[in-house]
């Protein structure tokens, strides 16, 4: 019985943290929606109200507003953009360091891990000076923004392109292309890049869902982006600018959401496949 | 002509030297082994034919062309890893099609000879399969189907065996013989397993420290090593501590015996006699001692002695019809055939 009564308060324990940790990230997000999408105040509450006067109007109100299309547009090619960039350089840049030079390894991750160290206002102070005196008509585009994100989303994206070559040996890969008559471009496109799908997907979703919520450098630049325009917007229309948050936030949970099915989708099919031998 | 040439080849790596002056000729058709211990330099010269790696001097010939400077997709040659090494993301046919795609090879070509290929390797059936879905030996089956697909100059092999299990790794041995004599391409293998070395190769080039150390056929890298290293590397080896008593005479523990390896060393000088297991016999006028192990290994049996007078533990390879009525704690008497053995200075 004591023994029992042990084992119950050794699982209590991790039960609670759990569920204080549910409590944490679920209560702000159903406040948010309640807030968004229900026009009763809080002290008006009861089992009646519940139910009553829940609309959507405050994001419909938001759709309608002028700035709202183009600048979701814009976020959204920014971030094609970005990946584009990211993945030009820093695969390369990856493979580059795991294949010719394995002592460095060390000295590019902590490179990659500067721009959680270096505050985003310091980075847009530092490399828009260098643009304004080098290229000011490329600081005064929108798409001046895609090297900032570039450099704001490395540290997530370099560690998910270097994981996805961690997993597959890369180098018998090569040699073995190489060996079978494959230029490196073909060896990349062929043998390479598609058995690191996961891993570029993974940094493709990550460096979007950055450009589509970075605020910051958009707003020094004063740029009009999706997230700049929800901070402008929540500061005219309270309840419609929580409504669009909560919209971005879904939308950005449902890209990792789409990028987590797929991963296991795959996995999964391999493992049934791998069993039945 | 020879079919591939090392001529000179140094490699180093920072202060480790790989490879030291290393000269090695393969004629058309045959299959040499690279045989030692790790480290001894056997898989970089591997890779240096393949040019995953640059000699720092020297050079490397097919047929005569000196490819040193070739990169290593224009090279011609096939190449098995270990480590598998297919494509996860095509199946078989994709894999062994793959060389015939770089070489821009009409598609229906391509299928015949994918078709003709993997009937040679006998898995003709499993062509739409991936990697993930092939046993170990089917895989490296897979590995050198697509090697051979391209029909290279020459077959490199870099311990095509060492990640398989026991049985898999003798059938797949005695298959890639098969289909290297049957398709007589000229081929390199690297391994560090004696036994597989002296299975399968025309000649053995056995290494230690970038250096070769042996090349010669199995029996004669077996029969007669030319170095204590070989000796001692390829096969099993007793040891004695032997006095010259004159030239090509020894004595062991009193015994005298001919030891032609002995001649030249002076009389009264101690060495080493290395003797394989089959010189020694069980007799009447030998060193005694008592049997530790008896191990029936078919045809024959490998006893295991422990000698009075030297306190050493030899092996003899005897009859098992000789042997079958021997058990643990038996006295027997070891007599030393010195006619194969191998002599060095004892050390001091």
């Amino acid at each position: 019985m004591s023994n029992r009564f042990t084992r119950w308060l050794g699982r209590l324990g991790p039960t609670l943290v759990l569920l204080a940790a549910a409590v944490f990230f679920i209560a702000p997000l159903v406040s948010s929606f309640r807030v968004a999408f229900h026009k009763v105040p809080t002290v008006l509450l009861d089992r009646h109200t519940w139910f009553q006067k829940w609309s959507f109007e405050g994001v419909r109100r938001a759709f309608d507003e002028p700035n709202f299309w183009p600048t979701l547009s814009l976020s959204l090619r920014l971030a094609l953009i970005t990946v584009l960039i990211t993945m030009a350089l820093l695969v390369p840049t990856a493979l580059f360091v795991h294949l010719r030079l394995p002592k460095a390894r060390a000295l590019v991750e902590f490179f990659t891990l500067l721009p959680y160290v270096v505050p985003p206002i310091a980075l847009v102070a530092g490399i828009a000076a260098f643009y304004r005196a080098n290229a000011r008509w490329f600081l005064n585009t929108d798409y001046a923004l895609a090297p900032f994100y570039v450099v704001m989303a490395m540290p997530f994206t370099y560690r998910a392109i270097d994981a996805g070559i961690k997993a597959i040996d890369v180098r018998t890969l090569v040699d073995a292309s190489r060996s079978l008559g494959g230029s490196w471009a073909m060896t990349l496109r062929k043998a390479i890049l598609p058995n690191m799908a996961t891993s570029l997907l993974s940094s493709a979703f990550l460096t979007a869902t950055v450009v589509i919520g970075e605020f910051t450098i958009a707003s020094t630049l004063a740029k009009n982006t999706f997230a700049t325009f929800s901070f402008e917007y929540f500061g005219r229309d309270a309840q419609g600018g929580i409504g669009l948050a909560l919209l971005t936030l879904i939308g950005t949970t449902g890209l990792l959401g789409i990028l987590t099915l797929l991963t296991r989708t795959k996995s999964r099919r391999a493992m049934s496949t791998t069993s039945r031998f | 002509m020879s079919a591939l040439t090392f001529a000179g080849v140094r490699k180093t790596f920072g202060a480790n030297v790989a490879l030291q002056g290393f000269d090695l000729d393969l004629h058309q058709g045959e299959l040499v082994t690279l045989l030692g211990p790790s480290g001894c330099g056997k898989t970089t010269a591997l890779r240096i034919a393949a040019g995953f790696e640059r000699a720092d001097s020297g050079t490397i010939q097919v047929e005569g062309a000196d490819i040193s400077k070739t990169p290593p997709h224009r090279r011609n040659m096939g190449m098995v890893f270990q480590s598998y090494s297919l494509f996860p993301n095509l199946t078989v046919a994709g894999n062994v099609e793959y060389g015939l795609r770089t070489r821009g090879i009409h598609k229906a070509t391509r299928a015949a000879r994918v078709a003709e290929i993997l009937d040679l390797v006998q898995l003709g059936e499993l062509g739409a399969r991936y990697a993930h879905q092939l046993s170990g030996g089917q895989q490296q089956r897979v590995a050198l189907a697509r090697a051979l697909a391209v029909q290279p100059s020459v077959l490199l092999l870099d311990e095509p065996l060492s990640a398989l299990d026991a049985k898999v790794r003798t059938t797949l041995r005695d298959e890639i013989r098969r289909i290297q004599t049957d398709v007589g391409i000229t081929t390199l293998f690297v391994t560090h397993d004696q036994e597989e070395a002296l299975a399968i190769s025309d000649r053995i080039c056995v290494m230690s420290q970038g250096n070769i150390e042996q090349l010669g056929t199995p029996t004669e890298v077996y029969r007669r090593p030319t170095t204590a290293f070989v000796a001692r590397f390829v096969g099993t080896m007793n040891e004695f501590t032997a006095e010259v008593t004159g030239s090509g005479e020894v004595a062991v523990a009193g015994h005298r015996m001919a030891a032609p390896g002995a001649a030249g060393a002076a009389t009264g000088s101690k060495l080493s006699l290395l003797v394989r297991p089959e010189d020694l016999a069980l007799g009447d006028d030998g060193l005694p001692g008592s049997v530790t192990s008896v191990t029936f290994q078919g045809a024959t049996t490998l006893v295991g002695v422990r000698l009075d007078v030297l306190d050493v533990l030899v092996s003899a390879d005897v009859g098992s019809g000789e042997a079958d009525h021997l058990q643990i704690g038996d006295r027997v008497s070891v007599v030393v055939n010195g006619a194969n053995a191998v002599c060095e200075p004892a050390p001091s």
